[in-house]
Order: C-alpha cells, then sequence, then structure tokens
C-alpha cells in the first residue's frame, strides 16, 4: 500500500513543472516569522498565528491535491498518516516525513448506530518525523526566542489542521520537538479528535 | 604562532574577531621591536619582548566587545595601527578588483592581508609569516560561513555576529587552514 503512496507521490512532484527556489522560499517564509515576531512580541502568540496561516493554506490545499492525486477515501486514520507524509509532503515539499503510528486507543463500548470501522480510530494519533526542513534551511534562533517558545515551522501544523478539516476530521497538530529549538528531532504530532458530520447547509428543509 | 581575524562592515564597524594560535611553527623572529616602533607606540608597552609579540595589528577602529584573547596593553596599539591598515585597503579596494588583496600593510613582524566581500564587508586577517594558499582558503570559508549567517532570518545585516555556530565553525577552519 505505502509502496503505492511513494510512487503517487513521486511521480506527483515530478509532474509539476513550476517549482519555486527553495532558498527564496525559505528567506520568505524566514522574513515572514522575524516580522511576526516583531508586530506580535510575544511567543505564543506568533505560534497561533502562524498555525492560522497554515489553516487558511490547508484549507485551500487540500482541493488542489486531492484533485492532481486522485486518492480516494481514506479506511482508517493509520492510512491518513501515510498519504499525509508520502503524498502529501512530497508532492508539495519533496520531502517525505518519517510516519510513526501511535497506539490505537482502547476500545470503549460502540455508541448504537455509531458508523462502521472509522469510529474506532478516533484518539489515534500518528507522528511524522521530519529529517529536513526546508523552511528552516539556514535559521538559527537567537536566545531570547529560544526561551519565548516559538514553534519555527508552526505552519505545518496549521496545514494539516486545516487539509484534514475539510476531509472532516478534526485534529490536532503540534509541535512535539524541533532541532532548531536544540532537540534530536523535528517531530509533528497529530492526533484524530473527532469525525465530522456532514453538515446540512441552512436554509434546506 | 597566532592570527587576528576581524569582520568589518562596509561603515567599518567591526562584527567578529577571532583570535587563533595555531601549532604551525614559523621562524621566529627575536630581534629587539621595540627600536622599530615610532614613539607614540612605546609608550603603550611594558617595553618587553613578550609583550611585543603579543601585539597585534588588526583593523579594529574601536574596541569591540566581542571575543578578545589578546593582552590589554595590545588595545592602545592595535587602535593606532588600524587606521593605517584600514587606508591601504580602502585604496586598494578602488583599484583592484579581486577579492583576496595579499599581504597589504606589515607592522614588525605582522603582515596584514584582506578579504573584500562583494558586498563590501571586510575580512582582515592579521598574521606571521606567509601562508598565502592556507589564508586563502581560510577566507573563503569565513566568506562561505558569512554569507550562511547572513541568511538567518534573525541576524540583522551589519550588526555584531553573535551566533555560537558560526563562532565554532570559523575556529574549525582556522585550525584546518591556519
Amino acid at each position: 500500500m505505502s509502496k503505492q503512496y511513494k510512487g503517487i507521490g513521486e511521480d506527483l512532484w515530478k509532474g509539476r513543472p513550476e517549482k519555486v527556489n527553495a532558498e527564496l522560499f525559505a528567506l520568505t517564509y524566514g522574513a515572514l516569522v522575524v516580522q511576526l515576531i516583531q508586530d506580535y512580541e510575544d511567543y505564543s502568540e506568533v505560534n497561533k498565528q502562524i498555525d492560522k496561516m497554515g489553516y487558511n493554506i490547508g484549507t485551500r490545499l487540500i482541493e488542489d491535491f486531492l484533485a492532481k492525486s486522485g486518492i480516494g477515501r481514506c479506511a482508517d486514520f493509520r492510512e491518513v498518516g501515510e498519504v499525509v507524509s508520502k503524498v502529501g509532503f512530497k508532492s508539495f515539499l519533496n520531502i517525505t516525513p518519517t510516519v510513526t503510528h501511535g497506539a490505537p486507543p482502547p476500545p470503549s463500548s460502540p455508541r448504537p448506530g455509531s458508523t462502521g470501522p472509522s469510529q474506532a480510530s478516533v484518539g489515534s494519533s500518528f507522528t511524522l518525523t521530519l529529517d529536513e526542513n526546508p523552511l528552516a534551511e539556514f535559521v538559527e534562533l537567537p536566545e531570547e526566542v529560544l526561551e519565548g517558545g516559538l514553534w519555527f515551522s508552526n505552519v505545518y501544523c496549521g496545514v494539516i489542521r486545516g487539509a484534514l478539516e475539510m476531509v472532516q476530521m478534526q485534529v490536532e497538530a503540534n509541535f512535539i520537538s524541533d532541532v532548531l529549538r536544540g532537540d534530536e528531532t523535528t517531530e509533528i504530532r497529530v492526533k484524530l479528535i473527532k469525525y465530522l458530520e456532514e453538515e446540512v447547509p441552512v436554509g434546506d428543509d | 604562532m597566532s592570527h587576528h581575524l576581524f569582520l568589518l562592515s562596509p561603515s567599518d564597524t567591526p562584527l567578529y574577531n577571532l583570535t587563533h594560535h595555531s601549532s604551525k611553527p614559523i621562524a621566529n623572529v627575536s630581534s629587539p621591536l621595540s627600536s622599530n616602533l615610532p614613539n607614540w607606540s612605546t609608550s603603550a608597552f611594558a617595553g618587553t619582548l613578550t609583550a611585543l609579540s603579543g601585539a597585534s595589528s588588526s583593523a579594529h577602529q574601536t574596541s569591540s566587545g566581542t571575543v578578545r584573547m589578546g593582552g590589554g596593553q595590545d588595545r592602545h596599539v592595535i587602535q593606532m595601527i588600524a587606521n593605517a591598515s584600514l587606508d591601504v585597503i580602502e585604496d586598494l579596494m578602488k583599484t583592484q578588483s579581486t577579492m583576496l588583496l595579499k599581504s597589504v600593510d606589515k607592522f614588525n613582524e605582522w603582515t596584514v592581508s584582506a578579504f573584500i566581500t562583494p558586498g563590501n564587508m571586510k575580512f582582515v586577517l592579521l598574521h606571521e609569516g606567509k601562508n598565502d594558499d592556507g589564508i586563502k582558503a581560510f577566507f573563503t570559508d569565513v566568506w562561505e560561513l558569512y554569507v550562511k549567517t547572513m541568511l538567518n532570518p534573525f541576524h540583522t545585516a551589519h550588526t555584531p555576529i553573535r551566533s555560537t555556530v558560526f563562532d565554532a565553525r570559523v575556529r574549525a577552519s582556522a585550525k584546518k587552514h591556519l
């Protein structure tokens, strides 16, 4: 299954004729973060804002992604993790973070009338470990930024959250560690909160 | 043998300096140096040879708060000598378009070499003896490290470079080439 996803991701990356210079990309994002820091002066607020920006990107990105990749509905959250890392990250950033699936949540008594196997994976999570981070190519965080608790690449979390929300999954995506902060690895933990039910648009009977 | 490296912005603000003691041997000049010095600088010295050999001539107009390993009495001499070599460098900058300026100035046993980046940053290296290839390689390395530092969004141009990573890498490069 995952071999197939890898192939899809590879093809998507190669198929896109317009690519942007990686240095330009990194410099633009870096300038953005520095400007946000100057504007808000509070690192947790900056984290939130970067996440919001990512969310906006994610809600738009998912349509493009689904159209180009043609991937259907994922059977369970485990598969979501695989697709996000092997197809998603690969096709947009040409990096493939390693996916580590969290332990499945303890089985609770199923509610009467609950839909099939998908409900069982509520509460499960996966962790993406990024070996390389194109956004943080030349970045070195100064002292006060380190102490302030900035997650430099928080935009990834927002993008994942936004994109998955558009496909009816409410998730929580957070950074666990970041090499920019001196940790060993850069890791994002994505946890499924719940599946969103299709809402009837206001005005219909 | 020691080397002193100074990075100066186009407006001659010192951004970084480093003193490196190489383990490579040089032909030691032990002639009395005090006789060569103009009168105004002897007062800054204790008058001993050791003090003189520890003196460094480099391009430093103001004493910066950055890394310093030379003796305290050197500072007076450094500031005096700094202006002289800077003038020579600037003159050469106008005429020569090459980046590496070898041996622009000499003060007793110290030679000053400079490297001018396309962005008009001056890297000034004070050294004893001749080591052209090593110095060229070292300057090129420092240039690369400097460019990487400039690409860091958290670094403001023409401010002192305080990154420990940069410092460590420059020291490693100095050890390798000098």
